[in-house]
């Protein structure tokens, strides 16, 4: 509906993706100020967080990224959501049995005035 | 070759295998192990078989228990369960037993050092047989006892390992909200048995085309509640967040991957499409599936981004892909009769074998990963990447495919989806869209950490044995080949089992012919 489309097309643009991207390291290291090789230049900036840093209780933690890093920020903007989305998941079985006879009424309500 | 002659051996050979696996069972370890590989390798060749023939003669197999014929002696109506299968059904028995017979493969290295084997070989091929008898069922309470064959098989097996607390538990929660949404839509089947008197879907079929009823349509809310939840649909899907990581690995992998589509999606898609078809304002459903299918896919991914245990993760994702499969079946219905609606259905079931083999190996790479360093916590599986590079390299394809990244077969499903959703509704494909924003951050986060700093423990890790890494090979291999002719799988297989679907009158007539 949407046109063509063809996976070999992707595999083409994404080789073409990292030939230009490597062309464009190269150009990058010539013509900047010099990048650093060691040292702190090299350490990945994740969230404010020093890879380096030892947090007291949290030594078996040391240095190690964990996804949580990553997505630090997008859990934290929808703060509210998840909290709510947490909330709801109780682990509970009443509630599981209660989200059951919830969505069979309304469906059945549904089906009953307008199917 | 004749589909017919073969069919009912895609009962037999699992029902006798299950059954004779406790004799076999007594000539040892390795006599058990082989047992249990002929036996879902002859299922598999079966069902590639039956796939094959109703591909290649694009008509519909119908076999009769007892009888030559489904009609009764004199009578003009059907009154023997039937076995029926059109080019859904048999995409979803290859997707069954191929999908098993890896994950049977896979438990020889996994499972070894657990004991009470001879049972989960046992359930583990029952497990197979339910959801092969749900994809080829003709019969409603036929249906209904193939459903709960697969039901009990997969409460046992969730609670398998009963050394933890955890599976006992969520073995136990999905075994009694389980057996709640079973009897549900076993009240459906007994509503429209009364009404109708009949339980063969074809003529019931006619018999709801003829004089539809107020009960039928509370049979079918019966049906869609029960089916929904079966199937892990929000906000029905708490079970399975549960169950499905408790569960062993293979297991969580035919959960995941088959179980929710065979005893949710398809039985749903068959019961709406085959039976009810235009005797119903398929509107009307269309848009309560599409309700669900949008919360599902945003709750389902937005909950996995929030999990550190890799397994919790994967299970929420499974929910967020089943709300793009409720989507397309859901459009699918809205926009019956239209190419929009086609488009989204064929989606939808491309996507269903997609997923299912997509999850099925990223539950595998999570059991690998328990077995190597004994935790799914993600904070202590940073690094992964430099001691398991085979298993991360399969994990990379493995989500990248679910996300729909292209060129990997997850991208032409998910396409078809979204096109056929923003031609339906924009405001759909957006919500579609919102799902995989979310979906992307959970995979992206499990991803950065295999990728992390190598932590102490994970020094220790390494890419598993042959019989764990031939599964996971073997699916990665698939994805990748699969993701490479979109065009061509979803002009010659899906698009035509989306049609044979709507073609009401055609499932009706292989059973009744001319009566």
């Amino acid at each position: 509906m949407f046109g063509y489309w063809d996976a070999l097309y992707f595999v083409f643009v994404f080789i073409i993706g990292l030939i230009l991207a490597y062309i464009l390291d190269k150009w990058a290291k010539r013509s900047s100020m010099g990048t650093r090789e060691v040292g702190d230049g090299t350490k990945i900036f994740i969230s404010g967080e020093d890879p380096e840093e030892v947090i007291p209780g949290f030594e078996h933690l040391e240095g190690h990224y964990t996804g949580r890093n990553v997505m630090w920020g997008l859990t934290y903007a929808l703060k509210r959501f998840f909290t709510a989305l947490k909330a709801d998941h109780t682990g509970l079985l009443t509630d599981y049995v209660s989200y059951l006879v919830i969505v069979t009424a309304f469906v059945m309500g549904v089906l009953l005035i307008w199917g | 070759m004749n589909g017919e002659a073969i069919l009912p051996y895609l009962i037999i050979i699992p029902l006798f295998g299950a059954f004779s696996m406790p004799i076999v069972n007594l000539l040892g370890r390795k006599a058990r192990e082989a047992w249990a590989v002929l036996i879902s390798g002859a299922t598999l060749i079966v069902g590639s078989g039956i796939f094959y023939s109703v591909w290649d003669t694009k008509e519909i197999l119908v076999y009769t228990l007892g009888a030559k014929s489904p009609l009764g002696q004199g009578v003009s109506f059907p009154i023997r369960i039937v076995w029926e299968v059109d080019l859904f059904g048999a995409i979803m028995v290859l997707m069954v037993t191929l999908v098993s017979f890896l994950a049977v493969l896979y438990s020889l290295g996994y499972m070894k050092h657990d004991t009470g084997l001879d049972k989960y070989y046992t359930l583990i091929i029952i497990l197979e047989l339910g959801m092969l008898g749900i994809a080829v069922t003709g019969d409603l309470f036929n249906f209904y006892v193939f459903l709960e064959i697969m039901s009990i098989a997969s409460y046992a097996l969730v609670a398998f390992r009963n050394d933890t607390w955890e599976g006992i538990e969520a073995g136990i929660k999905y075994m009694f909200v389980g057996s709640i949404a079973s009897a549900f839509v076993l009240l459906g089947i007994a509503l429209l048995y009364g009404q109708y008197g009949t339980l063969t879907m074809s003529y019931l079929a006619v018999k709801l085309a003829e004089s539809p009823s107020v009960t039928a349509k509370v049979a079918l809310a019966l049906f869609i509640a029960g089916l929904l939840f079966k199937s892990g649909a929000s906000p029905v899907h708490m079970w399975l967040a549960d169950a499905h990581p408790a569960a062993p690995s293979s297991i969580s992998a035919m959960l995941s991957g088959l179980v929710i589509k065979i005893g949710g999606i398809y039985a749903l898609t068959r019961i709406l499409f085959s039976i009810y078809g235009a005797s119903i304002s398929v509107k009307t459903v269309g848009w309560v599936i599409i309700i669900f299918a949008c919360i599902t896919l945003v709750v389902g991914n937005a909950m996995a981004v929030i999990q550190n245990d890799m397994k919790r993760l994967l299970a929420y994702s499974s929910v967020g892909q089943i709300g793009y499969i409720l989507l397309g079946l859901g459009i699918g219905l809205a926009a019956y009769g239209s190419q929009t609606g086609e488009t989204a259905m064929a989606g939808a079931i491309y996507h269903t074998f997609n997923h299912a083999l997509m999850k099925a190996l990223l539950f595998l790479i999570a059991g690998v990963v328990i077995h190597q360093l004994g935790t799914r916590d993600l904070n202590e599986l940073s690094g992964l990447a430099k001691t398991m590079p085979k298993t991360t390299f399969a994990f990379l394809i493995s989500a990248a495919a679910i996300i729909g990244m292209p060129p990997l077969n997850g991208f032409a499903s998910k396409w078809l989806i979204y096109e056929s959703s923003a031609v339906f509704n924009p405001i759909l494909g957006a919500i579609a869209i919102i799902g995989t924003a979310f979906c992307t951050a959970a995979y992206v986060k499990v991803l950065y950490t295999f990728l992390g700093r190598p932590g102490e423990s994970v020094m220790k890790a390494k890419d598993p044995e042959g019989s764990m890494m031939i599964p996971i090979i073997l699916l990665t291999a698939a994805i990748i080949v699969m993701g490479l002719f979109p065009w061509q799988i979803s002009d010659k297989v899906m698009i035509p089992a989306a049609k044979a679907l709507e073609n009401q009158l055609a499932y009706i007539g292989a059973v009744l012919g001319g009566a």
